[in-house]
């Protein structure tokens, strides 16, 4: 795997405790190492692949949950046909799409300024990163569903403030009934919410730019501009793309707060997959198949999971 | 051969195929290209994990 | 993050004070913006439910709108609807939530479940918050010190069990429990975040472990102690900042979590992150009452980030961020 977690320090260390470690009394090093690190296998084999293999197994079968005593048949790949060919499915994926790249798109614009901005280093800019900072601490679902609160047409605050700034009466839009607008809706709640993680990677990432390389481009006296493009940008990059992929993760599998403002709904127009998920699994109870669902999706997000840890290694060593 | 079975080719090999899956699996394009996405993620994914097992 | 002593002024390139303070007028701006959503919660909950959907709304509190205890009364009690002869007939009121619903043709019933469910969300974070962190620590300590087979693949594992969509994995999590009767308790809660947070918790403090020089513990090894002693000793003292750090960390998790919550929780294990959007007064959504049972549970996750900051972050990064 890509993971080159060896630091310096553990690459000396893996080359000289052996003396050590054979004279002391006690548990051995081995004994003591599995004894540490088993606890927490046996519990994530238990919690995590168990579940993840008897999903796998569930998946080429006709299982219903509502249904526990009826006969399973096998029925080998035919689930992953149908959900491969399946319209409708296709469409949640699509308009999953276009959330994540929606959010993710205005929210690395966003956050990118925010942070350039913070790395001014004006007054009490530490005071005010703390405050964006609160809406990512936050509990997605309580907060989402105080927003439903917020959209209300002719009572909400978000239609009242829009309408003050833009003249549009306040009961003549619905963020959340609207076939255009509720996409809208959540991706305003994702930013409001997830920028400032985004800013917050953003930040570390111009902290990180060795100070000498502007010194340098001092000298070459490249101006303010070409700085920007030809330093402070690319040198961010790494983190910006850690922060895009993270939040990209993030949002593939959002859940809580689609379920909370939306539902899925008006129709289907903002029904991602976890929505579509949930739907066939607890609701409609076909088991089997939304555990074919599920594998697609863990699948996908284990795939990125892959590229997302290679940018986190990366970004590390610096 | 030693130098054929280098890790950092390899693997942005792989993570290339994993990002195509995942773009084919959501683009609004092709049916088609939707149906094979899976297939496509899986095998980038399995490829990821069998060449980082390379060395450096 | 001022305070953090990097040593990144841009000595030459630094910003003229004109370019700082528009850089600062524009942060303010958005933060105050940010900042709405919260506060609106804050002042709906000291609303009569009259008051919090009118039109246009009322901001100031004794200038707009005469602050009530409306919002938290009817949080966390149940009260029904009674003739006002039968009001008239009772004795006179010996608290303000009860002379409050009496004021509006109501008695109080009893107490609603926002309690039990807010002491259920408390029980299930810390419970699985000390798991986790004892089950990482020393997990993390292992893979920091000794040379354990496939060592990065079993951390990628755990790190990737963080990732999965929790929809997937509450498919076969909802059969499992059933089958061991770990439905809706708080045990089987306790685990499943157990199980979430070790992994966030072993990447964590292996990060942290892993910058306790080693010789210390050899130090102490030839010395006499074991490798226990010395792990006892030596290597958890060092490490006090980031098991809290992570604690923290954990406890925001699985405080705030709704998915598994919401799906395999309905009475007795339920926490408040599903309940609360499902409190309803007469007609519709009482929303002073939502907004009271919002605040008190966004209030020790605010208090935490503020006082904590710091140490938060590099928990949201997963370390990315180092200080």
């Amino acid at each position: 795997m890509p993971r080159t977690l060896n630091t310096l320090a553990e690459r000396a260390a893996a080359a000289t405790p052996q003396a050590v470690a054979r004279r002391v009394r006690g548990l051995s090093d081995r004994a003591v190492a599995w004894a540490f690190i088993s606890p927490t296998i046996v519990l994530l084999l238990a919690i995590n692949i168990f579940p993840l293999v008897w999903t796998i197994w569930l998946s080429f079968t006709n299982y219903r949950a509502n249904r526990p005593n009826a006969p399973v048949r096998w029925i080998g790949g035919d689930w992953y046909t149908d959900i491969l060919t399946n319209p409708d499915i296709w469409v949640a994926m699509q308009v999953t799409a276009r959330f994540v790249i929606a959010s993710i798109a205005i929210q690395t614009v966003l956050g990118f300024t925010l942070a350039w901005l913070i790395d001014r280093r004006f007054r009490g800019h530490g005071v005010w990163t703390t405050v964006i900072l609160l809406p990512m601490m936050l509990s997605p679902a309580v907060v989402g569903n105080f927003w439903t609160f917020l959209y209300q047409p002719q009572i909400g605050l978000f239609n009242y403030m829009v309408s003050f700034v833009t003249g549009v009466p306040p009961s003549s839009f619905q963020m959340l009934g609207d076939v255009t607008l509720s996409p809208w809706a959540i991706v305003i709640v994702d930013t409001w919410m997830w920028t400032p993680y985004v800013m917050l990677i953003c930040v570390a990432g111009l902290r990180s730019i060795p100070e000498h390389i502007y010194e340098a481009a001092e000298i070459d006296r490249a101006s303010a501009w070409r700085r920007f493009w030809s330093i402070t940008l690319p040198m961010a990059l790494p983190f910006i793309m850690l922060a895009v992929l993270f939040r990209g993760i993030e949002n593939f599998k959002m859940f809580d707060m689609v379920n909370l403002l939306t539902g899925g709904g008006p129709g289907s127009t903002t029904e991602v997959a976890s929505i579509t998920l949930k739907r066939e699994a607890f609701e409609k109870w076909r088991t089997g198949y939304s555990s074919a669902f599920a594998i697609i999706l863990f699948v996908t997000v284990f795939g990125l999971a892959n590229i997302y840890v290679k940018a986190l290694n990366r970004v590390k060593q610096r | 051969m030693r130098r054929f079975f280098r890790r950092g080719p390899w693997e942005a090999v792989a993570t290339g195929i994993i990002a195509c899956g995942v773009v084919m699996l959501m683009q609004p394009l092709s049916l088609t290209l939707y149906s094979w996405s899976f297939a496509t993620t899986l095998t980038g994914t399995v490829m990821f994990v069998v060449v980082s097992k390379f060395p450096d | 993050m001022p305070a953090a002593g990097l040593s990144t002024a841009h000595s030459i390139v630094e910003p003229t004070p004109l370019a700082r303070r528009i850089a600062g007028t524009i942060v303010i701006a958005y933060a105050v913006l940010a900042l709405i959503p919260l506060v609106w919660i804050g002042l709906t909950s000291i609303k009569s439910p009259p008051d919090s959907i009118s039109y246009p709304p009322k901001v100031l509190p004794w200038v707009d709108f005469e602050p009530t205890i409306e919002g938290y009364c009817n949080l966390f009690t149940t009260r029904s609807r009674q003739t006002p002869e039968y009001i008239a007939s009772l004795p006179p009121a010996d608290d303000r939530c009860e002379a409050l619903a009496r004021g509006k043709g109501m008695v109080v019933v009893g107490p609603s479940n926002y309690v039990p469910r807010f002491v259920n969300s408390v029980v299930i974070a810390f419970g699985s918050t000390v798991l986790a962190v004892v089950l990482g620590t020393l997990a993390a300590y292992g893979f920091s010190r000794f040379r354990v087979p496939l060592k990065d693949d079993l951390l990628f594992f755990i790190l990737s069990t963080r990732m999965m969509p929790p929809i997937a994995v509450a498919i076969p999590i909802f059969l499992m429990y059933r089958e061991l009767g770990l439905s809706d308790t708080r045990l089987g809660m306790i685990l499943l975040y157990t199980s979430v947070n070790v992994s966030l918790a072993v990447w964590l403090l292996k990060g942290f472990i892993d910058e306790i020089p080693r010789e210390y513990e050899e130090a102490a090894m030839i010395d006499g102690y074991t490798r226990l002693q010395a792990f006892v000793k030596v290597v958890l003292p060092q490490a006090t900042t980031g098991i809290a750090a992570t604690a923290i960390f954990c406890l925001i998790f699985a405080w705030n979590e709704y998915a598994f919550a919401v799906l395999l929780t309905s009475g007795s294990a339920q926490t408040a992150p599903p309940f609360i959007p499902i409190i309803i007064g007469e007609g519709g959504q009482d929303w002073p009452a939502v907004a009271a049972g919002t605040t008190l549970f966004l209030l020790p996750i605010l208090a935490f980030t503020i006082l904590l900051r710091k140490q938060l972050l590099r928990g949201i990064t997963f370390g990315a961020v180092r200080k």
